[in-house]
């Protein structure tokens, strides 16, 4: 027998059960398992697990409540199964397989879009105009998003709010998940951390351990205008707060208010140099931030931060001596860097 | 062609079959258009799926089929009356695709409607409530030279551009052929093959201070392939570094040319360099956390200095 016949009565008699199944009653419903109890067993686990990966909610539940010993079986709640209905119509369904087809998503099978796309085209348009699927744009998608498993989990934990759990800089966090975004090729998790009993921003490259989600859905109340948008990268960290103060020369403004944001703006100049203020949870972050711009930017204050910066120029100045004053230096002259448009 | 997996041969039948039921004898070829599927393959569903049902499979206990006329009938299938719902990776691709393409810079106010309607629909019925539960930043670009760089690929013009290059700190104008205009790790880039150095160029979108299309068209070129955003040119002077743990950053987010585990957490690698600006930035960034082992002696102590001398401090050596 295919193993697709052999799937299709696997889910309709597990969506067909008001109670769970044992193993054998699955056995005997489900045509095409084996005689041979090992390879039944093989056979029942895999078909499980495939299910369950295609996201189809085969539960665990005790057979007879009452008679613990009578053991655990399986079925599928048609509650949890069935897609409610959107009520797209067939010009939504377009659209989004035609945005579907302009984005790339790297690092996450891309049959995610399409089985995705199949699901909402089954549920049925409302409207005359049929889902004609649209043909991807040449040259490939227009936008490529890196995407993986650990932004997916997050994702059903802000739609779904459940508390999310997950190793951040060391430490294990609790934390209500508020939102998502992607900058600069990186996803970003705002929330409230249990831990720090404060709201705070996790890139999710960074995250260690699996990231879990724990609990019943609806388990935090998401506060109204609560941040979710991309963070600068001087916010993401556990620092005390400080607030501190540059300029940028205007060779450079515009590129630094792209990336603080126009409400980080306290002031312009005549000649076009920008003054910004920064609020900063991550001091290195902000020195790489600073020190990016090159001679175009300075720290004015305050001291503390500033003198930082220059101790930190002041070292990395030591360290690179004409070759011959240090130990590892070979007497290379440096080559001249060639450039490029 | 690869043959489809069980899984994705399952997954479509479970969208296919609520549809079909839903639509009292649907045209073959319109099934076949909607879920992009070919007729053979879906007949070959389709006769497995009537020997589908429940126990002890009777001709009363299984689905019925009906092929008749270039029309389909599925009956008896109450199981299947409504598609599977969405997977939480589902669900984010639809939602992160549709929020990509409605956070495109455009110029005027054309937002395509359907989709903003559609991705609001489809977050109500996953549950996420309001717009801002997911955001995605393409990059900055100014629309007006979006759409005309998008404009002019679509119909293989070429363009003028007044470029920005970062490298040299220089404006300069140039005539492109554009061949693909995409964004990837939070910018916007054009691929182009520059007509002044005769040859493939990547630009930053964000640094084009304006475009013109020029009335001379080109023929576009074949399949271009994966396009990397960072291509070093084995021309490109090559700089070898020690990087401490703190600096490790270095070779996962740049294109390197190997590394050799030195011990103690030190990798030593070695970078292709087009530009000295760039190089100066990596240095400071990284501190002492890298140490230039050859190929930039002095680089990040000058541009140390030149930062210095913003901050008032005049190192005596030079």
């Amino acid at each position: 027998m295919d193993r697709l016949e052999r799937l299709v009565n696997l889910v309709v008699a597990l969506l067909d059960t008001r109670r769970p199944l044992s193993r054998q009653e699955v056995r005997e419903r489900v045509g095409g398992y084996s005689e041979d109890e090992e390879n039944f067993h093989r056979n029942f686990e895999r078909d499980k697990d495939l299910l369950r990966q295609m996201g189809i909610p085969v539960v665990t539940e005790p057979i007879d409540p009452s008679r613990p010993e009578a053991g655990l079986g399986y079925r599928v709640p048609r509650d949890l199964y069935e897609l409610p209905d959107a009520g797209l119509d067939e010009d939504e369904l377009v659209a989004l397989g035609l945005a579907a087809s302009a984005v790339g998503f790297e690092g996450m099978a891309q049959s995610s879009t399409t089985t995705a796309l199949w699901k909402l085209a089954g549920a049925g348009g409302a409207g005359s105009s049929r889902a004609r699927p649209p043909a991807a744009p040449p040259g490939g998608p227009l936008v490529d998003v890196p995407m993986d498993e650990t932004v997916a989990t997050l994702f059903a934990g802000v739609t779904e709010r459940r508390v999310a759990r997950f190793g951040y800089n060391g430490r294990p966090r609790r934390v209500d998940p508020y939102g998502l975004s992607y900058r600069e090729g990186r996803w970003y998790l705002a929330g409230f951390d249990h831990g720090r009993e404060a709201e705070r921003s996790f890139r999710t490259d960074r995250m260690s351990g699996p990231v879990e989600l724990e609990g019943a859905p609806g388990a935090f109340v998401r506060p109204e205008g609560a941040p979710s948008g991309p963070v600068p990268a001087w916010r993401l960290g556990d620092d005390e707060e400080i607030v501190v103060d540059l300029k940028v020369d205007a060779s450079q403004a515009q590129w630094a208010v792209t990336q603080a944001g126009e409400s980080s703006v306290c002031g312009e100049s005549s000649d076009g140099t920008t003054y910004l203020r920064l609020r900063v949870t991550n001091r290195a972050a902000l020195r790489s931030f600073v020190l990016g711009f090159l001679d175009h930017a300075e720290v004015l204050g305050p001291p503390e931060v500033r003198d930082e910066v220059v101790q930190w120029l002041h070292t990395v100045e030591a360290r690179d001596e004409p070759a011959g004053h240090r130990s590892s230096g070979t007497g290379h002259q440096a080559p001249a860097i060639g450039h490029r448009a | 062609m690869t043959r489809p997996s069980s899984a994705q041969r399952l997954a479509r039948l479970l969208a296919i079959v609520p549809w079909v039921v839903a639509h009292d004898g649907p045209r073959v070829s319109e099934v076949c258009e909607r879920f992009r599927i070919s007729e053979r393959e879906l007949i070959a569903d389709l006769n497995l799926l009537f020997m589908c049902g429940v126990y002890p499979y009777t001709p009363d206990a299984l689905i019925e089929v009906d092929l008749e006329g270039g029309r389909v009938w599925v009956r008896f299938a109450e199981w299947f009356r409504r598609p599977l719902r969405l997977s939480a990776p589902e669900g984010l691709a639809l939602v992160a695709a549709a929020r990509a393409i409605l956070g495109m810079p455009v110029a005027g106010n054309e937002k395509p409607s359907a989709l903003a309607s559609a991705v609001s629909k489809l977050e109500t019925v996953l549950g996420a409530g309001g717009d801002d539960q997911l955001e995605i930043e393409l990059g900055a670009a100014s629309p007006d030279v979006l759409g005309a760089l998008q404009a002019a690929v679509g119909e293989s013009r070429k363009v003028l551009v007044d470029y920005y290059s970062f490298g040299r700190d220089e404006t300069g104008t140039r005539v492109v052929r554009p061949w693909r205009v995409f964004s990837s790790e939070g910018h916007w880039y054009l691929l182009a093959w520059c007509e002044k150095v005769q040859a493939k160029r990547l630009f930053r979108v964000d640094r084009a201070r304006s475009v013109t299309l020029l009335d001379d068209h080109f023929e576009p070129p074949g399949d271009l392939g994966p396009v990397p955003v960072y291509e070093s040119r084995s021309d490109d002077p090559v700089v070898t570094l020690d990087l401490a743990p703190g600096a490790h950053w270095v070779v996962e987010r740049y294109p390197h040319e190997g590394t050799v585990d030195m011990g103690e957490g030190v990798l030593r690698t070695r970078l292709r360099v087009s530009s000295k600006a760039w190089l100066e930035r990596l240095l400071l960034r990284a501190g002492p956390s890298a140490t230039v082992v050859s190929g930039a002696d002095g680089v990040a102590a000058g541009a140390a200095r030149r930062i210095l001398a913003t901050y008032g401090h005049v190192t005596s050596r030079e």
